[in-house]
């Protein structure tokens, strides 16, 4: 399961802050909504069915989308590498 | 049951750089550029193919008659000469003679496609070190303006002038510190070390060519007007002494071309629309260097331009369509676009403005953009804030009029399609897509290689 670091902080509006590495990045609205939903625990089908019942998207590109994302958190070092256990 | 759905916007995070904001300040905005002269370049891009070369008629002869004015209302004699070698498609050129402008031309193709085109060979003017013997007999015939480059060609010019019994027309090219550096001195002349002076002495004592005028070409893409009122001063003094010296009066001083387009050199801190000097500001350079110079008020000879990129760069767009977008090893983000340094040579001197035609996001990313080609070099951009364009997405590329459609290379794939819109907004095909046919019309296969079995 994908968990984010655990001295990753997030506020509401989407600023990101790496306490470890004194990094910080912001986040669009659809970002923060997938991260919050990383951080409760919730796995990919999960995820995908609480966005396309809010959202106009087919699943096929959300698909493509959620892994380009999920893939710039671990280029950033907001993921745990070894968070697929 | 249907419902209505929030518009889905692809997730994203950003770096925050504090204290390190971006080259040009925050990021803008990149406005997506969606029409031509009020064409859909979407509908131009379905009609003719992608990718596209698209040029406005209408910017061609708007930023001509803006060049030919900022001279004309200072100076007495005013000629443009279109530079060949920067656009020298047909319809192009023939827009400039339209307007007026003579033919400057570096090559025997480039002297026969003038005349093809109907320009006059005693408006053609003639430079550059590569006109062999054959170029420069049809050139004495026409009585067009031949700029020497080097003695070797002066004696080629006496020997043809005493074969042919004809009094050829000839200017010197002559080369000269400006202050910019490096020197463009493998062209023509040198001014400093009396070898300009020189040169004209051997015409004058030949008695066997008519000087008419004096030609430089200080550089390309140049952003000092300092750099032209020297040369200008310097080619004035010439003028001077040769009329003291022999009693002869010039017809014109060539200034040649090399004022800087509104395009970004690659590495430049700040935009080109914000560097590149004004018509009016070379203008006033150039003329002012002359009005005052030695030359006598009614001697002043006509001033000729050769003005390349300035005139056309604005009026040129390449349009296409995304390829791919990948991730780089260190995580940026890659677009491939179905045009690369093939159709755009410009992109290596050049950050080249790259847009969407559609608006896709407000959210862009550090990326780099690629064209199609299996090479390293295939770079358009190399880095720069773009939004996430998708597979099947279009972009536009501004100001790619100069050098792209005619240094442009066939590698891979055909040359893609030149259309011209004219003022109504009419789309003229003027260039052709290659296909298969036109390549292969070129080839010769030998007997012995036209079978083979598999
Ligand atoms: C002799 C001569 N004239 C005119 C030009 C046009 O120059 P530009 O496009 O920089 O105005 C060139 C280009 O190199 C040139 O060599």
């Amino acid at each position: 399961m994908l968990k984010l670091k655990s001295n990753v902080a997030i506020s509401e509006s989407g600023f990101v802050f790496d306490a470890g590495a004194g990094d910080s990045f912001s986040l669009n609205a659809t970002g923060l909504e997938i991260v919050q939903l990383i951080q409760a625990g919730k796995d990919f089908p999960e995820i995908l069915q609480i966005l396309s019942e809010k959202y106009e998207v087919d699943p096929e590109s959300f698909e493509r989308y959620f892994y380009d994302f999920v893939a710039t958190l671990k280029q950033m070092n907001l993921i745990e590498q070894d968070g697929e256990d | 049951m249907t419902m209505n759905k929030l518009t889905f916007e692809r997730p994203i995070i950003q770096r925050i750089n504090a204290g390190l904001p971006s080259k040009y300040g925050m990021p803008r905005h990149l406005e997506p550029l969606s029409h031509i002269d009020g064409v859909s370049i979407e509908s131009l891009l379905q009609e003719f193919g992608s990718p596209l070369f698209i040029l406005s008629e209408q910017t061609i002869r708007k930023t001509y008659r803006e060049a030919y004015r900022a001279f004309s209302s200072r100076y007495p004699k005013v000629q443009f000469s279109w530079s060949y070698k920067t656009n020298y498609l047909n319809a192009v050129c023939n827009i400039f003679h339209q307007e007026g402008a003579w033919a400057e031309v570096v090559s025997g193709f480039e002297f026969q496609k003038a005349l093809a085109n109907g320009v006059p060979g005693e408006l053609i003017l003639f430079n550059g070190p590569d006109k062999s013997t054959e170029d420069l007999r049809i050139a004495i015939q026409h009585q067009s303006l031949i700029h020497i480059d080097h003695f070797d060609e002066l004696y080629e010019i006496i020997h043809l002038s005493k074969e042919m019994e004809e009094r050829p027309k000839v200017a010197i090219r002559v080369n000269l510190d400006t202050g910019i550096y490096p020197l463009w001195d493998r062209f023509g002349f040198n001014f400093e070390n009396g070898e300009a002076w020189d040169a004209i002495n051997r015409i004058m004592t030949s008695q066997k060519l008519d000087l008419v005028g004096l030609h430089t070409h200080i550089g390309t893409y140049m952003l000092s007007t300092d750099a032209y009122r020297i040369a200008a001063t310097k080619l004035a003094s010439l003028a001077v002494k040769l009329e003291r010296k022999y009693g002869h009066i010039l017809q014109y001083i060539d200034m040649g071309g090399g004022f800087a387009s509104k395009n970004t050199l690659k590495g430049a801190y700040y935009p080109g629309t914000d560097t590149a000097p004004s018509f009016d500001d070379f203008a006033e350079a150039i003329t002012s260097a002359l009005m005052t110079s030695d030359i006598k008020p009614d001697h002043l000879p006509m001033l000729i331009l050769e003005t390349g990129r300035a005139l056309i760069d604005d009026a040129g767009y390449l349009a296409g369509t995304v390829l791919a977008t990948k991730r780089l090893s260190d995580g940026r983000r890659a677009t491939i676009l179905d045009a690369g340094v093939n159709l755009l040579f410009t992109s290596f001197w050049y950050d080249h403005d790259v847009r969407p035609v559609a608006p896709i996001s407000d959210q862009s990313e550090d990326t780099t953009i690629f064209g199609p080609l299996c090479m390293n070099i295939d770079v358009i951009r190399s880095n720069m804030m773009f939004p996430l364009l998708k597979k099947g997405d279009r972009f536009v590329v501004r100001r790619v009029g100069a050098y792209n459609m005619t240094q442009w290379m066939q590698f891979i794939t055909f040359r893609p399609a030149v259309i011209l819109l004219d003022k109504e907004g009419n789309s003229h095909v003027i260039r052709k897509r290659e296909n298969l046919e036109t390549l292969n019309s070129q080839e010769l296969i030998p007997d012995h290689l036209q079978k083979f079995d598999l």
